[in-house]
């Protein structure tokens, strides 16, 4: 029986966006760009909170802030890699042990990119759809234990 | 290994044994020899598994000195899923505004041109 933490989980989001590889690698590391769109829905990212050296070893620090209950969430990383316009990588040590992030920018040759987003270290089990199923069926039996009480 | 609650979740989580014991958990509470029953590993081995999930809040022991039952709990499962699908929503709106940002952007510069 192996007791360590097992392989880590990846998590791969992949876009196209309308714009060449040095725009969009420009947007997503320019604290004056980020401020527009780094804040989900509901949720703004002020200039001042964002702290970008764009350089290996640098901090990538944003603070995104609700729009209704002005509750902060703070993100702090460290890039790994940065090297426009290619890729950058970053990984923020608080979060679940220390998760990386890295984005690749593909240059599709036609006036647009693609972005691959790829996060490991996130656990394996609760990224696959099967995985999702499983926990759900346990909830399912969970609630059904609940009610023989 | 950070010590925060969701790093304790993910790691106990992360042996397929602990999970399988959740699930059995989860269908209703047990003692360590009903645990154990399906695996083909010792009791103590077990009870390493049972304290790891304990320590990581996922399972809970009753205080019946001699069978300490063991119950699911479901709160810390609930956070680390929640995590997930949090940052899956985050990334996905991200890049739907950064979208939204990049059209504006072409916008301006075209009123640019224009003028």
């Amino acid at each position: 029986m192996n007791d360590a933490p097992t392989e880590l989980g990846e998590l791969t989001i992949t876009r196209i966006f309308e714009a060449r590889p040095e725009v969009v690698f420009e947007c997503m590391t320019t604290p004056a760009h980020l401020t527009h769109f780094w804040g989900p829905v509901g949720m703004s990212t002020p200039l001042e909170g964002i702290m970008i050296e764009p350089r290996p070893g640098g901090r990538f620090e944003t603070v995104m802030v609700h729009d209704e209950t002005g509750e902060k969430y703070p993100m702090r990383g460290v890039f790994m890699e940065f090297d426009p316009p290619r890729t950058f990588s970053f990984t923020e040590a608080d979060v679940a042990g220390g998760m990386t992030t890295t984005i690749v920018f593909n240059d599709l040759g036609d006036g647009r990119t693609e972005t691959v987003t790829h996060q490991t270290n996130v656990p394996p089990m609760l990224m696959s759809p099967e995985a999702q199923a499983g926990l759900e069926t346990s909830f399912v039996k969970f609630d059904a234990y609940l009610a023989t009480l | 290994m950070a010590n925060d609650p969701l790093s304790q979740t993910f790691a106990a989580l992360a042996d397929p044994t602990r999970r399988a014991i959740l699930v059995r958990l989860a269908q209703g509470q047990a003692t360590v020899n009903e645990v154990a029953e399906p695996f083909d590993m010792s009791l103590q081995a077990v009870s390493k598994h049972l304290k790891a999930l304990e320590a990581a809040g996922l399972i809970s022991r009753g205080q019946d000195a001699q069978y300490r039952p063991c119950h699911f709990e479901p709160a810390p499962l609930e956070a680390a899923t929640n995590w997930i699908t949090t940052n899956q929503r985050v990334w996905t709106e991200r890049y739907d505004q950064l979208e939204q940002h990049l059209k504006r952007m072409r916008h301006d510069q075209k009123k640019e041109k224009e003028s």
